[in-house]
């Protein structure tokens, strides 16, 4: 099947998230997905413990022949934000790409000049273009949820919501 | 790190325990107490902000109205969150449907 035109730029969180519930793999076969080296340094950092985030981290780094993994320098600094951050919200800047992250601050310093989403928008992605049950979506949500430790917060009851209406 | 000064009067027995811990842990009763404290402050303090971000989420109380409980920053921090909450969850519902019609 041919990828999607449609590219996201992905920070670590995201990708945690993401392979926490097992649709990592699913949705670089859908999305064509973009990252940054200080993502792929964070992944290999985490991977130095051997816990739940060494683990995931491991899981995503064996995948990462299936991004695009570019450097970009930070034209555009948000004093708010760490390094890391800035260099991904510049990539995104610079392609013109959505960046999808789990981090509220980078949310919060970011919404007005790059778009930006939550990483439970590739649930309602891969449910309303027929690679998801609604059932399933709402189940790796509640999972998700647990081991995000969301329990009732924004991101997880507007997503509840959102796949509830569908 | 900025610090501030602030005293509390403790009950005795409570004082000797912690002498207790302190002398057992071979550690600094102040330090010791400090830790403790930043621990469930934090604890606290996000179990009363995710309540809040409930409400807020739910429609049940006004962002004015968490600006005046808790200050400007958190606020704007709160709606933000759902702002965007509400735009990925469009984003994945108008894309995705696009994405079926391609596919189909």
């Amino acid at each position: 099947m041919a990828k999607s035109s449609e590219n996201y730029i992905l920070d670590t969180s995201a990708l945690i998230s993401l392979e926490s519930i097992n649709i990592l793999e699913q949705v670089l076969k859908v999305f064509s997905i973009a990252t940054t080296n200080s993502v792929i340094k964070e992944l290999e950092e985490f991977t130095k413990y051997d816990d739940k985030y060494g683990k995931l981290a491991k899981n995503i780094l064996k995948l990462k022949t299936r991004f695009t993994i570019e450097s970009c320098e930070i034209k555009e600094s948000i004093k708010y934000i760490e390094a890391t951050d800035n260099e991904l919200y510049n990539l995104s800047l610079k392609k013109e790409l959505p960046l999808v992250t789990d981090e509220t601050k980078l949310v919060h310093h970011t919404r007005h000049k790059i778009e930006v989403y939550f990483s439970p928008v590739f649930l309602i992605l891969l449910l309303k273009s027929g690679y998801l049950s609604k059932e399933k979506a709402l189940e790796l949500l509640e999972e998700l949820r647990n081991i995000r430790n969301w329990r009732n917060n924004i991101i997880y009851l507007i997503t509840k919501s959102q796949l509830e209406m569908l | 790190m900025e610090t501030e000064q602030f005293n509390i009067r403790m009950p005795k027995d409570l004082v000797q325990d912690l002498n207790i811990i302190s002398k057992l842990l071979k550690v600094n009763k102040s330090e010791w107490v400090k830790t403790k404290l930043a621990e469930e402050v934090h604890e606290e303090k996000n179990k009363l902000l995710m309540e809040l971000s409930t409400l807020y989420a739910n429609g049940m109380i006004s962002k004015e109205k968490i600006e005046k409980l808790v200050g400007k920053g958190i606020a704007d921090e709160m709606e933000s969150i759902k702002i965007i909450a509400e735009k990925s969850a469009k984003h994945g519902l108008e894309y995705g449907k696009k994405l079926r019609k391609l596919h189909s």
